[in-house]
């Protein structure tokens, strides 16, 4: 019996090549050039699967007194509130006040599966740092007649379920909290809703909430109101039974609160808004994750009565997933590819088109989009306000940095953008959920006094 | 080599722990291999969730039950000149680097957490633990490891002069 013999059977060196293996199978994916997912003809690369999907969560770090995004010479950014309770989405009111939806995630509902658990705590160091006040309200600001600050701020609604989209037509106000739109009467000039509101319609909430933010449009004519509901997935992970009325536009008649889906296959449309030249609804789409750090594209697309978008059976038209099961080649067949790409993991969560004055001349007609920012690809893509300009009712061009500066030199995050909306006077309004601030970008000198 | 002299270094009250901890990994094994054939039949999501909770849990068993055992391994020197204790090992050591992988490739969601990379990787874990299992008993059976050292006692004490 000699020890040579012995370790030369040794299963040793065997593990250690198979240790090797396993780490070079998680090896780099850095991803391409985001450039190249930009407008009506991205690249896609084929779908990767992972052992460990490449993700890269920064640090969400606030902002440093005295620190503001980045914006062009011709414009200048100030804080207009800061100390918000993480700040989802802008609506300005008829006379000028801003309501801004403060909102946090429903309670998560009880794990599935492992992973559920390991999720969880990714979203949570995702989300903004250091904000455990109270939230889940809508505020309401008053600028300074001068622009510089706020007059007045007002908790104008309070304990609500997760708001997010605001709407008014008429003296009816709306808020789409994540179960349902609810209806208040509204006055002019009111500061504190006294009215403890009615529900309208429900809409797919709890248990499982996966994306939760309910997005709210009304009709130009005021009869219908039109909501984005998210995936209750990544790709139906959660089985097809969670998945009624979501990935979805629906639409509501504001007469008898009836719903109907107007378009799906919309994996989460975060942002809905009219085109103003020919009253088309657009909608900015987060797409699927864990194919890569180049899949799938996040898009800005019109969105058509009828129309299926592709969730879950495929992306981009007729790329299949492989993950969804059952198939559905009918439902592939008819699904329309989305009209501009604004690349992978971008996460689009709010747009504006610029119908207003104020702004330099370049925006009219465009549309200001705000990217969250990516967590799931290693090289960081997002966090920033981009401007896409249009012509006759369609993206023209490669979109414009508007808004940067959201990270800081070491990749953390100081801020992410999130609702987008234009005030009165024809500025940009920024919801920063990260930073708690809502951000206000004009012109550095007052172009609107020359016309 | 001497039947019955052979002591793991783990125990408790004289109970060896390695054989009370492996049968959780195996039944959690066999059972993701049965979870993952019946997704992949009916394509039901619950399936695959039962099937990520128990390679999961299998695996973090499983690598309890690897310590004690390599401790066993390593902690008597006749233990580990055992042939069978080596296939025994390596069996096992293999199986914990396929349940690992199971582990994340159950991570992904909904149909390619099963089909095909988990099913095969499931399927190969239950066959290499049957064989490894077969080992490991072999070793009380034949090579007299002994699991319980008070009831050999016990034994010893009644069946005079069988001290080998």
């Amino acid at each position: 019996m000699s020890a040579p013999i012995r370790r030369s059977r040794s299963p040793w060196p065997t593990l250690a090549c198979a240790s090797a293996l396993l780490l070079a199978a998680c090896g780099d994916d850095g991803g391409g050039d985001p450039m190249k997912q930009i407008g009506a003809n991205p690249t896609l690369p084929e779908p990767k699967q992972y052992l460990f999907p490449p993700i890269h969560v920064p640090s969400m770090t606030g902002w440093p007194e005295g620190q503001s995004p980045a914006v062009s010479q011709d414009l200048k950014i100030e804080a207009l509130a800061t100390g918000l309770q993480h700040p989802r989405s802008l609506y300005v009111l008829p006379n000028g006040d801003i309501l801004v939806s403060e909102s946090k995630a429903p309670n998560p509902a009880q794990p599935r599966r492992p992973k559920d658990l390991v999720m969880g705590w990714v979203e949570k160091m995702a989300t903004s740092a250091g904000d455990t006040g109270p939230s889940n309200r809508i505020t309401l600001l008053r600028e300074n007649e001068n622009g510089h600050g706020t007059a007045l701020r007002t908790v104008f609604i309070d304990h609500l379920n997760s708001p997010f989209g605001v709407t008014l037509v008429g003296n009816d106000l709306y808020v789409a909290a994540t179960d349902a739109v609810l209806r208040y009467p509204y006055t002019d000039g009111e500061t504190e809703m006294k009215d403890p509101g009615t529900t309208l319609a429900q809409l797919p909430g709890g248990p499982i909430d996966h994306h939760w933010t309910k997005t709210l449009l009304a009709s130009p004519d005021g009869g219908r109101l039109y909501v984005g509901v998210g995936s209750n997935s990544n790709i139906t992970e959660n089985g097809m039974e969670a998945e009624q009325s979501r990935a979805a536009v629906l639409e509501i008649d504001r007469s008898s609160g009836h719903s109907r889906i107007y378009a799906d296959g919309l994996r989460n449309p975060t942002g809905l808004a009219w085109e103003p030249k020919t009253g088309m609804l657009w909608a900015v789409v987060n797409e699927r994750d864990e194919l890569g750090p180049d899949l799938v594209p996040d898009y800005l697309t019109s969105v058509k009565d009828g129309g299926f978008y592709g969730w879950p059976y495929s992306y981009y038209g007729q790329h299949v997933d492989p993950r969804v099961m059952p198939q559905r080649p009918d439902l592939v067949a008819q699904a329309i590819p989305p009209d501009y790409a604004l690349s992978s993991h971008v996460a689009p969560l709010g747009l504006a088109f610029y119908d207003a004055e104020g702004l330099p001349d370049r925006y009219r007609g465009g549309v200001f989009v705000s990217e969250h920012g990516s967590w799931n690809r290693k090289v960081l893509n997002g966090y920033k306000v981009v401007f896409i300009p249009f012509r006759d009712g369609h993206p023209d061009g490669a979109p414009q940095d508007v808004v940067t500066g959201f990270l800081d030199s070491h990749d953390d995050a100081r801020g992410r953008p999130v609702g987008v909306a234009i005030d009165k006077s024809g500025a940009l309004l920024i919801a920063d959920d990260v930073g708690n601030t809502v951000w206000r970008v004009s012109a550095a000198q007052q172009v609107s006094e020359g016309r | 080599m001497a039947n019955g002299s052979l002591r793991p270094t783990v125990r408790i009250a004289g109970h060896a722990i390695h054989p009370i901890v492996i049968p959780v990994p195996i039944v959690c094994f066999v059972a993701a291999l049965l979870t993952d054939i019946l997704y992949w039949g009916t394509a039901r999501m619950m399936w695959a969730d039962f099937s990520a909770w128990f390679v999961t849990i299998g695996l973090i068993f499983g690598v309890i039950a690897a310590i004690i055992g390599l401790i066993d391994f390593f902690g008597d020197r006749d233990i580990r000149d055992l042939p069978q204790a080596r296939f025994h090992m390596t069996a096992n050591v293999v199986v914990l680097i396929l349940a690992l992988l199971n582990t994340l490739v159950h991570s992904r969601d909904a149909w390619t957490s099963v089909v095909p990379g988990g099913l095969i990787l499931s399927t190969l874990v239950v066959v290499i633990l049957a064989f490894s299992g077969w080992m490991g008993w072999s070793m009380v059976r034949n090579q007299g490891i002994v699991t319980d050292t008070r009831a050999r006692e016990r034994e010893r004490a009644t069946m005079t002069g069988a001290r080998p």
